[in-house]
């Protein structure tokens, strides 16, 4: 295909203009959290710190549990990927191999809703949570975030892009459903199954909302509830931590993207959703 | 043996294996999905404050409140304005976007999609707090700059309008990749011989964008309208809680944010409840609406 | 007994019948040929064979069993697919012996097994490759290979060579026999390609409509086909099938008339039928420029080259019959005489679309029997 410089070039530097504002507060937030507040102050053009400190992380660390709140989120977020995925592959596996009564029934009920706004089920969850007695403990943050249905529906789709063939061929080699899934299936959708992985992940990890009513004692926040308490509508005294927590809660997701970067690109633009 | 017995056997023998593979999710989507639901359509026939241990049947008087109440058209306004920004911003921007770097340039694609996907890994909260920062009006690096020109920032979190323009551009920071991704791996799936042909026979971009990208993707387009929707409606929650809190005076607040803090600031379940329910209708004839207003010319993929 | 019999079997999807009672028997240690149109239900017969299609209603019988409620895993079955369902992630070695280790086969026996297959199917190189670094014939040979070493009474193929080129079938074809003679398994092989079932098939099942039209040799299937869709699928160009009246010892064409021989009028007469349909193979009708005793007057309406012969399309009042030529010297319009060979005829019933048999007279004669040349 052959394309005239005069459209191409415009484009490009409309991507490259949207890819600035989008990576901006990135770069900003972490120049930032190595200055001074003074130095965010007077200097706020410049992004690179003119005498970089680690005053704003020691301010963190020193006046919150920071350790403990970084193994919290990421103990709920690992448990959380943990169970997803596996509910996940099992269910789409019984979607996928299985002729069950009810069955598209199920499925339209499950997936739909992906489609309903939290609010419609917050205060029944809220109530169970109390009534079990798991307020203010991180079990209370999982258990809620296990009901999603995206990885049964992601999952389902990459099961179904496998030759329907394979299976049969293991089923003739008399092969159980537990050796069809751990040798067939599960090495075939491994790029999909670690992109859901991943997504789970970084969803709980990210997660605002559900900690937002359970977790009340700091001992017990993740990331996200402890960078909210550095919140104040005019910047504040307390910026530049903020600056600092912002980035303690961003690096393992950018460091899981980048790392898995092309694996996760590749199965969102390929398994896909349709 | 008749042939009925024969199917019917085969069948039941299988089935509990499929069953006890969808067990788990079952069991955590009826505690923490079906049962909520259906308990939360019980609780907005009632007046309960979460705490007394009694609830008073009101019938159908939250619904009413709600639909009497001129605030609550401000807040269904609201989230109206909040649709509409999300649904340019990360269906329609993404769409030319995804069609662009995928038909039309050649170079920097896997720059592009990398980059444009990255802040969907990015918490919103974090998000929240670095544009409270570099938007702010008087100190943050984009007044600055205007200062240059002479220009004044407005003091957006308190200023009707702006607020929700503001949070809107915070939330799609995060959503865009996202959508953006899903959309173009359906345009990356249309086949390059149509669009070839169609540039052999010299049609304009433009044309080939709405004649044939269009319609091609349009299962997928339809997947990221409703996400948009549904879920940047829920996205644009944290960005309102962690700046404004609704402020000023509800101008920032939309459906899903006020049933939250009926809730869980005035304690009044019942209120909530029923403006969740009001908002889901308003969503289901949404969708309703859009499916069968596109789906005369849908076209599934696959 | 390694035999498979079908007794009044039946499959539907809903309401769509695609299987509609069939009734046979493949015998043991032959290689039966399912052949038919794409869509008349050949894949979902071998499929229920296999076990990975439920059958709707009759019994299916392997080993003197029935086998409707045995799961594919116990049939003793192995399968080549259309696809090869090679598992993309296994090398060579592994997808042909995966099977086996699951099975708990010794280490020592799978060895020997996987050895012989490589060598036989000339895979040997080649162990440690995946699927998609082999050529198309590679691949079908892994899937062959793997088939076998599962050393199963049942064999079954699902158009295993229609992925291939046309020289590239050939030499699997032999392959193929040459793995039967070893083994002796019971095969049986889907194909829509008629060539692949004379040269493969020890008998052939005609299918057509989720019905079965004959079973029988090769032979019979071309030169005695037992109803007008048989005669028409098999041959090509197909059979000349044109409905015609029966009087007197005549074959009447509208106005022309054509002498059946006397063994032909016993048979017609005997079978008490007087709408009769009258076939004749292309090959079997011989066009000339000039009358002759016994012929019937057309005019050529078109000439396709075959490649080896001329197809003449002749216009024979109002039916389209085609005629096989050495000559091209034939123009459109021009008035020819058609001879049919009398010992080649065929004769249905135009009711039942049956054939009303063949004079025991032709029997004796060898031309018949002789193995006769298709075209590819
Ligand atoms: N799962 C199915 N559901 C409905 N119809 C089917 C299904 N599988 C096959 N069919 C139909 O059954 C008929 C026979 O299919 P098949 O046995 O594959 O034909 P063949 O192998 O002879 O080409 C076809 O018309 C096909 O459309
Ligand atoms: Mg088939």
């Amino acid at each position: 295909m052959k394309i005239n410089r005069f459209v191409s070039i415009p484009w490009h530097l409309i991507f490259i203009a949207t890819i600035f504002i989008l990576i901006f507060p990135i770069i900003f937030a972490v120049g930032s959290s190595f200055k001074s507040l003074q130095d965010a102050y007077n200097n706020v053009l410049n992004i690179i710190p003119i005498q970089p400190t680690l005053e704003n992380y020691q301010i963190f660390f020193n006046s919150l549990p920071a350790i403990q709140i970084t193994v919290n989120t990421f103990i709920i977020a690992a448990v959380v990927t943990i169970f997803k995925v596996i509910t996940s592959f099992l269910a789409a596996y019984a979607f996928v191999y299985f002729q069950f009564r009810g069955k598209t029934v199920l499925y339209f009920l499950l997936i739909s809703t992906i489609f309903i706004p939290f609010t419609v089920t917050m205060i029944p969850n809220y109530l169970i949570i109390s009534k079990i007695g798991l307020t203010d403990s991180i079990w209370g943050v999982i258990l809620p975030q296990l009901a999603d249905a995206l990885g049964i529906f992601l999952m389902r789709q990459s099961m179904k892009t496998i030759p329907m063939s394979l299976i049969e061929v293991a089923q003739l080699d008399n092969l159980s459903h537990v050796q069809i899934m751990r040798d067939i299936v599960l090495p075939l959708i491994k790029p999909a199954v670690t992109s859901t992985g991943i997504w789970f992940f970084i969803s709980s990890w990210n997660e605002y909302v559900w900690p937002v009513l359970i977790l009340k004692t700091t001992d017990n926040f993740t990331l996200p509830l402890a960078l909210q308490m550095y919140i104040s509508s005019e910047g504040g005294t307390n910026f530049t931590v903020a600056m600092a927590v912002s980035v303690i809660t961003m690096i393992i997701p950018l460091a899981l993207y980048l790392a898995f970067q092309r694996y996760i690109v590749g199965t969102f633009t390929s398994s896909g959703i349709k | 043996m008749s042939a009925l017995t024969t199917g019917v056997k085969r069948f039941n023998r299988e089935n509990w294996k499929a069953y006890f593979l969808l067990f788990p999710s079952l069991l955590i989507f009826a505690f923490f999905m079906f049962w909520p639901f259906i308990y939360t359509i019980y609780l907005s026939f009632f007046d309960w404050n979460m705490i007394s241990p009694t609830k008073e049947f009101v019938g159908l008087q939250n619904y009413i409140d709600i639909l009497t109440d001129p605030k609550s058209y401000n807040i269904f306004g609201n989230t109206f304005i909040y649709i509409a920004i999300l649904l340019v911003l990360n269906c329609v921007v993404p769409y030319v976007f995804a069609f662009v770097i995928d038909m039309v340039l050649k170079r920097f694609k896997g720059f592009y999609k990398g980059a444009l996907f990255m802040p969907a890994f990015i918490s919103l909260v974090v998000g929240s707090i670095l544009f409270t920062w570099i938007l702010n009006p008087v100190s943050g690096p984009v007044a600055i700059i205007l200062g240059w020109f002479g220009l004044e920032m407005p003091i957006w979190s308190k200023m009707d309008g702006w607020v929700i323009f503001v949070l809107s551009l915070i939330t799609s920071w995060k959503v865009f990749g996202y959508n953006f991704i899903v959309l173009y791996a359906s345009i990356n799936g249309i086949s390059r011989e149509l669009i070839e042909a169609a540039r052999l026979d010299q049609v304009p971009l433009w044309r080939i964008f709405f004649q044939i990208v269009l319609p091609m993707s349009s299962a997928t387009g339809i997947y990221v309208f409703i996400i948009t929707i549904v879920q940047g409606l829920q996205y644009v929650f944290t960005p309102i809680k962690v700046i404004t809190q609704g402020g000023p005076n509800y101008a920032s607040s939309n459906a899903i944010y006020h049933a939250y803090h009926e809730a869980f600031v005035l304690y009044r379940t019942g209120h909530s409840a029923a403006l969740s329910i009001l908002t889901m209708v308003i969503f289901l004839v949404l969708l309703f609406i859009e499916i069968k207003f596109v789906e005369r010319g849908i076209y599934y993929e696959n | 007994m390694k035999e498979i019999r079908f007794e009044n079997v039946w499959k539907s999807y809903g309401k769509t019948e695609v299987v509609k009672g069939l009734n046979f028997t493949i015998k043991e240690g032959e290689r039966l040929i399912l052949l038919g149109p794409s869509g008349c239900g050949k894949s979902t017969t071998l499929r229920m064979i296999a076990g990975l299609e439920e059958i709707t209603s009759g019994e299916l019988y392997m080993n003197d069993r029935v086998v409707n409620d045995v799961p594919s895993g116990k049939r003793d079955v192995a399968m080549v697919f259309q696809n090869y369902a090679l598992y993309p992630h296994m090398n060579v070695v592994d997808n042909i012996t995966y099977g086996l280790r699951v099975q708990k086969v010794p280490r020592s026996e799978t060895r020997n097994r996987l050895d012989a297959a490589l060598k036989m199917l000339k895979l040997e190189g080649y162990e440690n490759r995946l699927p998609k670094d082999l050529s198309g014939g590679q691949r079908q040979r892994v899937a062959l290979a793997r088939a076998v070493v599962k050393k199963s009474n049942y064999f079954l193929l699902d158009e295993p060579l229609s992925n291939l080129d046309a020289q590239l079938r050939v030499s699997a074809r032999k392959e193929l026999v040459k793995i039967h003679e070893l083994y002796r398994q019971t095969i049986v092989y889907v194909t829509h390609d008629q060539i692949e079932a004379m040269t493969v098939g020890d008998r052939i099942a005609l299918m057509n409509e989720g019905k079965l039209q004959m079973l029988d040799t090769p032979e019979n299937v071309y030169h005695r086909p037992a109803n007008i869709f048989t005669a028409k699928f098999i041959g090509s160009p197909p059979t000349n099938v044109v409905e015609v009246t029966y009087l007197d010892g005549k074959i009447m064409f509208g106005n022309q008339s054509f002498q059946l021989s006397p063994m032909w009028v016993k048979q017609v007469e005997q079978s008490k039928t007087s709408k009769v349909a009258f076939g004749i193979r292309p090959e079997h009708l011989e066009i000339n420029k000039t009358a002759n005793k016994n012929t019937l007057k057309g005019t050529v309406k078109y000439v396709e080259n075959q490649g080896n012969s001329y197809g003449v399309y002749v216009d024979l009042q109002g039916d389209e019959v085609i005629a096989l030529s050495e000559s091209k010297y034939w123009s459109q319009g021009e008035t020819v005489y058609l001879k049919p060979f009398m010992n080649h005829i065929h004769l249905f019933n135009c009711e039942t679309t049956n054939s009303i048999g063949y004079p025991a007279e032709l029997d004796q004669e060898e031309t018949t029997l002789e193995r006769v040349l298709i075209h590819e």
